[in-house]
């Protein structure tokens, strides 16, 4: 490289890229310092506090090492709340995505009227939760409106949010209403995304609608359903107001979920150290399912861009 | 209007040198245009002379200033961007008048300078529209009002024309060149496309590898340009090269011989150039075999075999051969360029 | 796929789709209409689908039950100091990691999408003891500070850099020969073209907020600072047995305002939505 030939300027302090440094920073510090006091601090602190033995009824604050997670191995109800949030999630995510996904193809499709379609199968998601919840916790009553009709149908209804099976359905069906419209919405985005061309030539070669959808529709939406079902799982493990008005956790604890379940011990039982623990375990599922997820995509996205 | 100066400027992006020390003087309302081939280099120095990209060595002055460390807005340049970069959420006027309105220019003011270079620009009736409402070359005239409107010292132009189709390339072209008849201000405009460099400009530096290869008039560089890579890049279609000997009796390569000007060394490796245009109909020229006949009304292309060598010719004459049949041609022994083992023009 | 349908198929469509919409629709029918019934009839059999008898004294038991108007304020300011700070925070943040070059960004970045990974209910309890020490519990800063700094703005930034990114570098150019700096580039170019995917954060950060349900019930304690899907939540007769009439009109009442809003706004709803940088 030659270099400058003649007097060398000096270039000043606040070169134009330090300026501009300077300026990402003040850019991004409000929401560092949030994160840092509100996400990485506490995160920290529930690592410490899950270490210690803490009631605050009975202002106990103790050092007990590992004691919390020996507790949580030997939990007995540990075993039902995986269960039933594992139910939970997988019953959600399936039905969600499916659903959203049946429905995005639907208003897809070219008919008249589709806007009112969409506006009504998206209503829910600005519904408020609890609102949602409580007019469904009323329809699923014994005497409700749900067994009602279906007594005039001739058919005697189940007590569904009283009856183990029945109440997981209920909770799981009740947020898969609520909230798949916002996945409707990214699926028909997605494919309505997807070039016309690509059809065109699968028809020229010959494909039947179906095998259109297989092969060409699913992998070029992939990034969108890998992408929602990160968003859903993770949402599915944070359920907790439908749990809290709709079942409280019952019959029994066949609908108590781990968020559910780390309330309970914290803010009913008053045990913040078992809760941390608790705690801890949720982070643990929640980044482990991401980082699954996320290798998978590298299987299962055929297509980015 | 001011001169730009170039000196030793170099760029790199941490080990990966990219310009290689540029000297470069424009004078004062001259219309320089860099060319080369893509990754040369050249858009990187036109951005650091708008002060896009910062200066890694040497320095750059504008009207006899240096400006490495200023912000663009302290240049006192203007430029005008590949995809016009109009901003998609104000009108016509109010992009036009944009960066006097970020100078402190009063409203009436910017008006009247919004309303001069729209008249200019033949504008004024779309001043009121978006963007998005306008064809491709309409928004090719904004970006342009845009840069006007100012009047600064330096125009920058970055392959302004390589969106529109081949029409209205042609339009602007002299558009542009008119208005820098008109407002004489000292322009620097990139391009990759020689013909726009060749029709455009007062001089050309042309560009390769982060290098200057070479900088002179238009038909400077066509008629001597300084070695293979100038004499390859510029004129199209391009200079036919032919490997072989100077011999006294002409130009040997393998069992034909070319006619050489009377000037010529008589011994040693060289190559021969000699542009599609140049070669002529000839019955005591060499036999070609014909491979290709392109008929463009106006001359007629054709793609022949040269002994071992692929060459192409230009002809004035409608030419009727059948691909496979022999032709004979002769080159214009006077407008023939020699080149040695380095690449650099013999003379 | 997209071929026209024949007659037939349309048919099948639209009642297959028509049957599909109930439990989406009919929800929201039984809300309103049960909460205008006397209680007597909430349960009566056959269902009522439209009201035999009305009484609209519900409504006015709300407001005397609990403090509802108060509460309906809560909730309402909470959700717009919340979407306005997110909109404010994560803008800059994600507008800085997309576009601006500086030292260790993209490690920042990666600290901050933690706060996708760790739900606030991870963190609950240090949040509590958080607050407790600044002497915050059973106000409202815990509901507005977190959302609008902690883990619920990653998502919020994490759409607004996708946005960024997707915005023509040539344009930031040409404003910073127009004489632009950094900050009136964000604000004059970058940001009035951010709208749609500001109009996305806002409707996401809007809903979070106002159905925000665990937060509150762990932060406030009395009636007055209660927002409303915790309030929701308590009218209860003596014996802790729903007052379903009365409940069901204070649902309609939170419910409705905002389902008016979206019916009509609702292009720009679910455009905003769709063209998020979620599209992968």
């Amino acid at each position: 490289m030659s270099q400058p030939t003649q007097a060398p300027h000096k270039p000043p302090f606040w070169t134009i890229a330090r300026r501009d440094a300077a300026a990402g920073y003040i850019f991004i510090a409000p929401q560092l310092i949030g994160i840092i006091t509100f996400v990485l601090v506490p995160l920290g602190l529930v690592f410490w506090y899950s270490l210690h033995e803490w009631n605050v009824l009975a202002a106990s604050f103790n050092f007990v090492g590992a004691a919390n997670y020996q507790m949580l191995l030997a939990d007995p109800n540990l075993p039902q709340v995986l269960i039933a949030s594992a139910i939970f999630s997988a019953g959600l995510v399936i039905l969600n995505m499916s659903l959203a996904l049946l429905l995005a193809v639907l208003l897809d499709q070219k008919l008249k009227g589709m806007v009112v379609f969409r506006t009504l199968f998206f209503s829910p998601v600005v519904v408020s939760l609890v609102a949602w919840t409580i007019v469904w916790s009323f329809l699923l009553q014994n005497n409700g409106g749900i067994n009602g009709m279906l007594a005039m149908l001739g058919i005697e209804g189940p007590n569904w949010l009283r009856t183990p099976t029945t109440a997981m359905i209920s909770v799981v069906v009740v947020q898969v209403f609520k909230n798949v419209g916002l996945n409707m919405i990214l699926f028909l985005a997605a494919l309505q995304g997807v070039p016309k061309e690509l059809y065109e030539a699968a028809r020229v070669d010959g494909a039947s609608g179906f095998k259109q959808f297989r092969r060409i529709t699913l992998p070029m939406i992939s990034p969108t359903i890998l992408l929602t079902s990160i968003i859903t799982i993770v949402g599915s493990l944070q359920v907790f107001a439908q749990i809290a008005v709709l079942t409280q956790g019952g019959p029994g604890m066949t609908t108590t979920v781990l968020v559910y379940y780390l309330y309970q011990q914290a803010f009913q039982f008053h045990f913040f150290g078992y809760g941390s623990t608790l705690s801890i375990l949720l982070f643990v599922i929640v980044a482990v399912l991401t980082f699954v997820q996320w290798q998978l995509r590298k299987r299962i996205v055929f297509y980015e861009n | 209007m001011a001169p730009v100066t170039l000196k030793s400027v170099t760029k790199s992006y941490g080990a990966t040198s990219v310009l290689h020390g540029i000297d470069i003087d424009i004078t004062d309302g001259e219309f320089v245009v860099l060319v080369g081939p893509s990754g040369c280099g050249k858009s990187t120095l036109l951005r650091m002379i708008a002060g896009l990209e910062t200066i890694t060595g040497g320095a750059i002055e504008i009207g006899g200033r240096v400006v490495n460390d200023l912000e663009p807005k302290d240049r006192d340049i203007a430029m005008v961007f590949q995809n016009y970069a109009l901003y998609p959420h104000m009108t016509v006027a109010t992009n036009m008048g944009f960066s006097l309105e970020h100078r402190g220019g009063s409203k009436a003011e910017i008006a009247e300078r919004v309303q001069w270079a729209a008249g200019i620009l033949g504008l004024t009736h779309l001043l009121d529209r978006y963007p998005r409402q306008l064809s491709g070359g309409q928004r090719q005239r904004v970006a342009m009002g845009r840069a006007i409107v100012r009047n600064p010292q330096v125009f920058l132009f970055d392959e302004p024309l390589s969106n529109l189709d081949a029409k209205l390339r042609v339009v602007m072209r002299g558009e542009i060149k008119g208005l820098h008849q008109r407002l004489g201000v000292t322009t620097v405009y990139v391009t990759h496309d020689q013909v726009e460099a060749m029709t455009m400009a007062d001089r050309i530096v042309v560009m390769n590898g982060g290098k200057v290869e070479q900088v002179g008039a238009p038909l400077d560089l066509y008629d001597r340009p300084a070695n293979l890579f100038v004499a390859g890049f510029i004129g199209s279609p391009s200079m036919n090269f032919i490997e072989g000997e100077l011999t006294p009796a002409g130009f040997k390569a393998g069992n034909i011989t070319l006619p050489l000007p009377a000037n010529a060394p008589t011994s040693g490796k060289a190559t021969y150039g000699v542009r599609p245009e140049h070669l002529m109909l000839a019955d005591d020229g060499v036999e070609a075999v014909v491979k290709l006949v392109e008929p463009m009304g106006s001359e007629t292309q054709v793609s022949l075999s040269l002994g071992e060598q692929s060459i192409s010719a230009v002809f004035r004459e409608r030419i009727k051969a059948q691909p496979g049949t022999t032709i004979r041609i002769r080159p214009d022994a006077n407008a023939i360029h020699l080149f040695d083992a380095t690449g650099t023009r013999i003379d | 796929m997209k071929t026209d349908l024949s007659p037939r198929m349309k048919t099948a469509l639209y009642g297959l789709m028509c049957i599909l919409l109930i439990p989406f629709v009919f929800p929201t029918w039984w809300m309103i209409t049960s909460s205008v019934k006397p209680i007597s009839d909430i349960f009566a059999f056959p269902p009522d689908l439209w009201p035999r008898r009305f009484d609209f004294s519900t409504y006015a038991q709300v407001f005397e039950l609990q403090p509802f108007a108060r509460q309906y304020w809560n909730s309402a300011y909470i959700a717009a100091l919340v979407t306005v700070g997110t909109m404010v925070i994560s803008s800059m943040a994600g507008y800085a990691f997309a576009r601006i070059k500086f030292p260790f960004s993209n490690a920042i970045f990666m600290v901050v999408l933690l706060g996708l990974l760790i739900p606030s209910e991870v963190t609950i309890v240090p949040l509590f003891q958080i607050f407790l020490g600044w002497g915050m519990i059973n106000t409202h800063w815990p509901l507005i500070l977190v959302p609008i700094f902690g883990a619920p703005s990653v998502f919020a930034t994490f759409v607004m850099r996708q946005f960024f990114i997707a915005l023509p570098n040539e344009l930031e150019e040409a404003a910073r020969v127009d004489g632009l700096g950094r900050f009136k580039i964000f604000w004059t170019i970058a940001l009035p073209l951010a709208k749609p995917a500001l109009g996305a954060v806002a409707i996401f950060t809007f809903l979070h907020s106002w159905n925000l349900y665990l937060e509150p019930i762990v932060f406030l304690s009395s009636t007055q600072m209660f927002t409303l899907p915790q309030a929701l939540t308590q009218f209860t007769d003596a014996y802790g047995g729903a007052m379903w009439n009365i409940q069901l009109a204070a649902a309609t009442m939170t419910a409705i305002p905002v389902l008016l809003v979206f019916i009509v706004a609702q292009k720009q709803f679910v455009e905003g939505l769709a063209h998020t940088g979620l599209k992968g």
